[in-house]
């Protein structure tokens, strides 16, 4: 096997080298190849030795932790999709549908995606860098299983192109590329993100009568008057263990709050995402939460009076925490602001989907806000910082 | 005593340390002088090929100041005065003759040392060629002849893997560090002493000037990190330092007369067959120091791992060098690298199974990946010692902001190199930081 892939990659090399008729795909080759065949680079300089990590071992642990949410969150849009056209929603068949919908997606985004990269590495003349898997992995992840596969390819451009290369690539983006991907596609075509009608499946059959389709977070902001919101949501069947489980329609994998946790402490436990960020959202989360709650009362929206742990359990708050917030680059730098940023993230998640009746959802904004922010929470803990250092000129 | 515990920085889980044992290395037939590897020197040569020298002739001297001469480290014939790019010099090398005539230089006694003069003292060190064994804080560069530091640190050990141990090369010579602590009095108002904590019994003998105990992880028992974390002004940013076995050197020049040469040498690395300490001399060949296990190929690292250079096989040690480590090339492609969960594959991070590895590893010189933008993970803010922000002072040099960068502290980075080897994008923030250093020194010598 080892010899083989050895022997196809030797035997390609000329092709994309110098003077070969695909010099300038040489980052795609090394792409493939470095997959494939960790490079026999020796350091030039001192240090002699290096760490063994590298940026493909970080970012492909991102993806281990995602590929849960990936198969979950197909079993679950089949689970829905027979639900709501009144079949019996056993596994495998879910299991099947649910490929079906979004595997397809998976593969535009991968395609589309690396074709942008491909394109900029070979003109800038850079290595194809990691990061583009993870950003390809996220972003249909938080789409609805309904997306038109040509509004995929739409999105993920403008993530790539917009959310990342303008600004010079991998590392040095300020948005979070797959957020700023979703982000556009919400404001360019709502009609195909938000509403009822998109977060189910449907497969070209006819939904049962009563199917109304609402997400949680939907039926949550359209309680009024005298209801109270957990027990809209326990009628329409959503009780607190199913929300948290994620077996409940929404974006493809960001229902379950269950794999979020899982997918949080291995990462947190491996050292690649903030546990600053997280604890942070989660904290900023719950308080606004409970602040709210504070406001309640007879003429308020029954939004205010939800017991804060329903935030953390509905919709993408969790899967937004864990694995977008803390994307390092578009993170701030300074550890101690990353409590800050988590923190606001939380709050603005809540305080958008309580005040702002055109969003249901919160955290995507919330993130995108406190990325551009960043950059100012940086300033002044760095500015501090650099205030207590005794000096040396 | 003082305690000082240090408690960033990241000892590397390397194996492959030189055990205490003393080997008698035989006398070589050549050695040689590398002005290549001493920093920020202009070398103007003083010698030529086929000229019979003595031990203690002088070879070159620096072209900023001609009176900091190097010094033949040994008797007989310039063998060969080899060149690299750009004509710079890369050796000269003696071939050493039987009788190997000495040179004599001024001799000190004991008891004279306090009623001597300052001056005096500096002069018989600029004479012998040990000046340049004095280095002065931030830059690292020997010490402008004309000035006074306010404080002087002798280092004793450097956890730097791997170097030579106090215990070893202190052995037998206390009353020669006391001569020399003599000396380092009439050259500074202060002179600080460090040594490693828990060495107990072994720097017993020394323990009287010994002022601070250094406890944690390397590169704690760096003089830069000393300074760092015991500087009471800006103005102590200055101060010199001498390592502990280079101290040795200068007392033997000013007491006995005559140019030394002697040096224990760690020869240590996962590559090396016996590991342990030899005496030599300076500028000693590599070749016959020490013995490689089977691997295919090594690389002579002369210096510890993470600031040493790489000798070739007929290399030789440098004028600072007192460490040999060999390490397995690591030249190979390694399969599926990227997915193992490396039960033996060290890391500063959590991200292989040998987080929970308790034992040592052997490393090799691979880089373990290719070079990639940061991606802000922070690895290097979390072991810098002198908690510079090296991602961030990396990204106002790469702006050519060097006052930003001077800002975030670059002057206190001890170039020792652990940022550069956590990072997983593999870029050389140790070496951006070390080049822009020496670019400002030149900048402000020249002004």
């Amino acid at each position: 096997m080892k010899r083989l892939v050895q022997r196809f990659f030797d035997a390609q090399r000329p092709r994309f080298t110098e003077g070969g008729r695909l010099a300038r795909l040489y980052p795609f080759f090394d792409a493939m190849e470095t997959v494939f065949f960790a490079p026999a680079h020796t350091t030039g300089i001192g240090p002699h030795v290096r760490d063994n990590l590298d940026v493909k071992r970080f970012m492909t642990l991102v993806i281990v932790c995602l590929l849960p949410h990936l198969f979950f969150g197909m079993y679950n849009v089949g689970y829905q999709s027979l639900t709501a056209t009144g079949r019996s929603p056993d596994f495998l068949p879910a299991c099947l549908i649910g490929l079906k919908a979004v595997l397809p997606m998976v593969i535009v985004t991968y395609a589309v995606g690396f074709f942008w990269e491909i394109l900029f590495a070979a003109v800038r003349r850079h290595t194809i860098s990691e990061g583009l898997f993870v950003t390809c992995m996220l972003f249909p992840l938080t789409l609805p299983p309904t997306t038109p596969l040509w509004q995929v390819a739409m999105g993920i451009t403008f993530g790539i192109v917009i959310g990342k290369e303008v600004f010079g690539g991998t590392g040095r983006n300020f948005l979070n590329p797959a957020l700023t991907g979703r982000a556009f596609l919400f404001f360019a075509y709502p009609v195909r993100m938000s509403g009822d009608a998109v977060w189910t499946y449907m497969g070209g059959q006819a939904a049962v009568d009563g199917f109304s389709g609402a997400t949680p977070l939907a039926l949550a902001a359209a309680a009024e008057g005298q209801e109270v919101v957990h027990t809209v949501l326990n009628q329409a069947g959503y009780d607190l263990w199913t929300l948290f489980l994620g077996r409940y329609a929404g974006s493809i994998g960001a229902t379950s709050t269950l794999l979020c946790l899982v997918g949080a402490v291995a990462l947190i436990a491996m050292g690649i995402a903030s546990y600053r960020t997280i604890v942070g959202g989660v904290l900023g989360m719950l308080a606004t939460g409970a602040l709210l709650n504070l406001f309640a009362g007879p003429g308020t929206s029954p939004w205010l009076a939800l017991n804060p742990v329903y935030h953390l359990v509905m919709g993408g708050a969790a899967f937004g925490l864990a694995y977008m917030a803390t994307d390092p680059v578009s993170s701030p730098d300074m550890e101690s602001a990353r409590w800050l940023y988590g923190f606001l993230i939380g709050v603005l998640t809540v305080l958008i989907r309580v005040f702002n009746p055109a969003f249901p959802e919160g955290v995507m904004l919330a993130i995108l806000f406190m990325n551009v922010f960043a950059p100012l929470l940086d300033h002044f803990i760095i500015k501090a910082r650099l205030k207590r250092r005794m000096a040396n000129t | 005593m003082n305690t000082l515990h240090v408690s960033k920085g990241y000892d590397l889980p390397l194996t492959g340390r030189p055990g205490t044992d003393l080997d008698v290395l035989p006398r070589p037939s050549r050695v040689a002088l590398l002005p290549e590897h001493i920093p920020f020197i202009k070398p103007k040569l003083l010698v030529k090929e086929g000229d019979a020298i003595s031990c203690g002739t002088p070879l070159f001297h620096d072209k900023r100041h001609p009176r900091v001469r190097f010094l033949s480290p040994g008797g007989g014939i310039i063998d060969a005065i080899e060149f690299g790019p750009r004509r710079v010099i890369r050796r000269v090398v003696i071939r050493l003759d039987e009788t190997e005539a000495a040179e004599s230089f001024q001799r000190f006694e004991e008891g004279q040392l306090r009623q001597t003069d300052r001056s005096a003292l500096v002069e018989a060190l600029l004479d012998g060629g040990l000046w340049p064994l004095l280095h002065a804080l931030p830059f690292r560069d020997y010490p402008d002849p004309e000035t006074q530091p306010p404080a002087i640190i002798v280092s004793l050990g450097d956890d730097e893997p791997f170097q030579a141990d106090p215990a070893v090369y202190l052995a037998g010579r206390q009353d020669l560090f006391g001569y020399g602590m003599q000396v380092l009095a009439r050259l500074a108002p202060q002179v600080f002493v460090s040594a490693p904590a828990g060495a107990g019994d072994a720097l017993q003998a020394v323990s009287p000037w010994i002022t601070h105990t250094v406890s944690g992880p390397y590169p704690a028992l760096d003089p830069g990190v000393f300074l760092y974390r015991t500087r009471r002004s800006p103005a102590d940013n200055r101060t010199w330092f001498v390592r502990g076995q280079d101290l040795l050197l200068m007392a033997g020049l000013l007491r006995d007369g005559r140019y030394p040469t002697e040096r224990i040498v760690a020869i240590g690395g996962p590559a090396t067959q016996r590991r342990r300490h030899a005496i030599t001399r300076m500028g000693a060949p590599l070749k016959s120091m020490a013995e490689t296990t089977a691997e295919a190929s090594v690389r002579r690292v002369v210096g510890g791992v993470l600031r040493g250079f790489t000798g070739d096989a007929d290399g030789y040690l440098g004028f600072h060098e007192t460490a040999l480590n060999l390490l397995p090339a690591g030249d190979q492609r390694e399969f599926l690298a990227f997915v193992r969960p490396g039960t033996r594959k060290p890391s500063f991070s959590r991200t292989f199974l040998s987080a929970l590895n308790r034992h040592r590893l052997p490393m090799d010189c691979n880089l373990h990946g290719e070079l990639r933008p940061c991606v802000a993970c922070n690895a290097c803010m979390q072991v810098c010692p002198v908690e510079i922000m090296p991602q961030l002072t990396f990204k106002s040099l790469l702006a050519d902001d060097i006052e930003e960068a001077l800002a975030h502290g670059l002057l206190d980075c001890v170039e020792c190199g652990l940022c550069s080897y956590v990072c997983p994008a593999k870029i050389e923030l140790c070496d951006h930081f070390t080049r822009a250093k020496r670019r400002y020194h030149q900048e402000q010598t020249a002004a």
